[in-house]
């Protein structure tokens, strides 16, 4: 069947089978490679789009669902300020995680932090959950997210400097 | 592997018509459930299939006094995004509790309630705050009980045919309120049920007393609430291990869960309740 839809911004239209999972369609279809389709449960977090504007796991879509949808992917948020900045804080706190969760753990708090700019801790780490990797340690990724928190309020309600 | 096809109507009136055309078609909404416990890389559906996600109708949300009627396609996230105060309690917690934010994203009020496998987690909360929905057929809507959901046996049960249109659940608050989940956060399995326990307390009277245990199957005695309904908090330890040893009898015939694990809730519960 072919699907329309709308990928980072380009209008898409994709062949699909009914059965085929929308991570595999963008895989395939468009060569999307910081997807990938491990775990087909939404456990490790390896399939973030953002659908529709909201935080989703690709595997558990099927393809067809999609059709008519907006979706965006890491390969269009990586060069946002967002992204960088969220980079910088997990360098500044030593919390870089590893190659395998890194594009899940960044979508993971694009998402928190575009729904909740002072997210507490406990939200931060049930946030990144959501990405089953033990690579960096809980305390180093709460500081992260603080920093990236600090830069992205600065920036974008002007904050003055403490 | 067999290849559906897919529909995608824009009305309710025409997904009634494909289920008419065909009552095997397969509704889907967000299809988390379905598909998150298909292990295989490719998904297996019937022969069709509907997504009815975008159908305005099933993602409307009215407000009352009395109730919040809740379009079925109304995702987990789209409940808790509702302002502070529109949904009683316990739901946002229950809402919380289940799977993870990006699935709640994608899963709806309505698959969790029509589960064909085990009762999910909304609906023993559902049941025991009166809730209602309303089920289209190609032989017209008509609204029931949430409990009818649950079939004689005490498994889940849904009409072949129909799909669930929408939720209606009373704003009536309970002062008293024990929620318990056991078992897997993210898709349940055998061992993961919900425990509710709501009720009135007043002026050291119990009223509106409900308790509902569900997981592969789903445990309420309403003859008993009624019973307990009325009684007052200060009732003797004799009453209330008489109580106990009642439901402990009737769960004992059930064979679907453990039941040292529901009679220790049970006990927590009301510990609680005539404390």
């Amino acid at each position: 069947m072919i699907i329309d839809i709308t990928v980072n911004d380009q209008p898409k239209r994709l062949q699909a089978r009914s059965g085929d999972r929308l991570v595999d369609v963008l895989r395939k279809e468009l060569s999307l490679s910081s997807l990938f389709s491990d775990c087909l449960s939404g456990r490790c977090g390896r399939c973030f789009i953002f659908l529709d504007g909201r935080l989703a796991h690709s595997c558990l879509i099927p393809a067809f669902k999609a059709k008519g949808s907006t979706i965006v992917t890491y390969e269009a948020l990586r060069e946002t300020v967002e992204a960088r900045e969220i980079i910088a804080a997990l360098e500044k706190a030593q919390a870089l995680p590893c190659a395998f969760c890194k594009t899940g753990k960044i979508m993971a708090i694009i998402d928190l932090l575009a729904r909740n700019p002072l997210p507490a801790e406990e939200e931060i780490l049930e946030q990144l959950e959501m990405v089953s990797c033990p690579c960096t340690d809980p305390v180093s990724l709460i500081a992260a997210v603080g920093i990236a928190a600090e830069l992205r309020n600065k920036r974008k309600f002007n904050r003055a400097d403490k | 592997m067999r290849i559906s096809e897919a529909y995608y109507p824009t009305t309710a009136a025409e997904t009634v018509e494909l289920l008419r055309i065909n009552p095997d078609i397969l509704i889907l909404a967000g299809g988390t459930e379905i598909v998150g416990l298909q292990t295989s890389r490719v998904i297996e559906f019937p022969a069709q299939v509907v997504s009815i996600a975008k159908v305005q109708e099933f993602r409307k949300t009215i407000r009352t006094e009395q109730f919040i009627e809740l379009g079925s396609c109304t995702t987990l996230t789209g409940l808790l995004g509702l302002s502070s105060g529109t949904l009683p309690q316990p739901l946002p917690e229950v809402i919380r509790s289940i799977a993870n934010h990006a699935i709640r994203n994608i899963a709806t009020i309505g698959g969790n309630l029509c589960s064909r496998n085990r009762f999910m987690d909304l609906w023993p909360l559902l049941a025991c705050m009166d809730a209602q929905v309303e089920l289209r057929s190609p032989s017209g809507a008509r609204w029931a009980s949430v409990s009818h959901l649950c079939g004689e046996d005490g498994a889940p049960f849904f009409p072949k045919a129909t799909l669930l249109a929408r939720i209606r659940i009373p704003l009536y608050s309970y002062n008293f309120i024990v929620y318990r989940k056991l078992g897997s956060t993210l898709y349940p399995g055998p061992e993961t049920a919900s425990f509710v326990c709501l009720a009135n307390v007043e002026h050291g009277k119990i009223a509106d007393f409900r308790l509902a245990f569900s997981g592969l199957k789903a445990f309420r005695l309403k003859d008993r609430e009624m019973a307990i309904s009325g009684r007052k908090t200060t009732s003797s330890s004799r009453e209330i291990k008489n109580l106990i040893d009642e439901y402990k009898r009737s769960f004992s015939s059930q064979e679907w869960f453990d039941s040292r694990l529901f009679l220790s809730l049970l006990e927590e519960a009301f510990e609680r309740l005539f404390s």
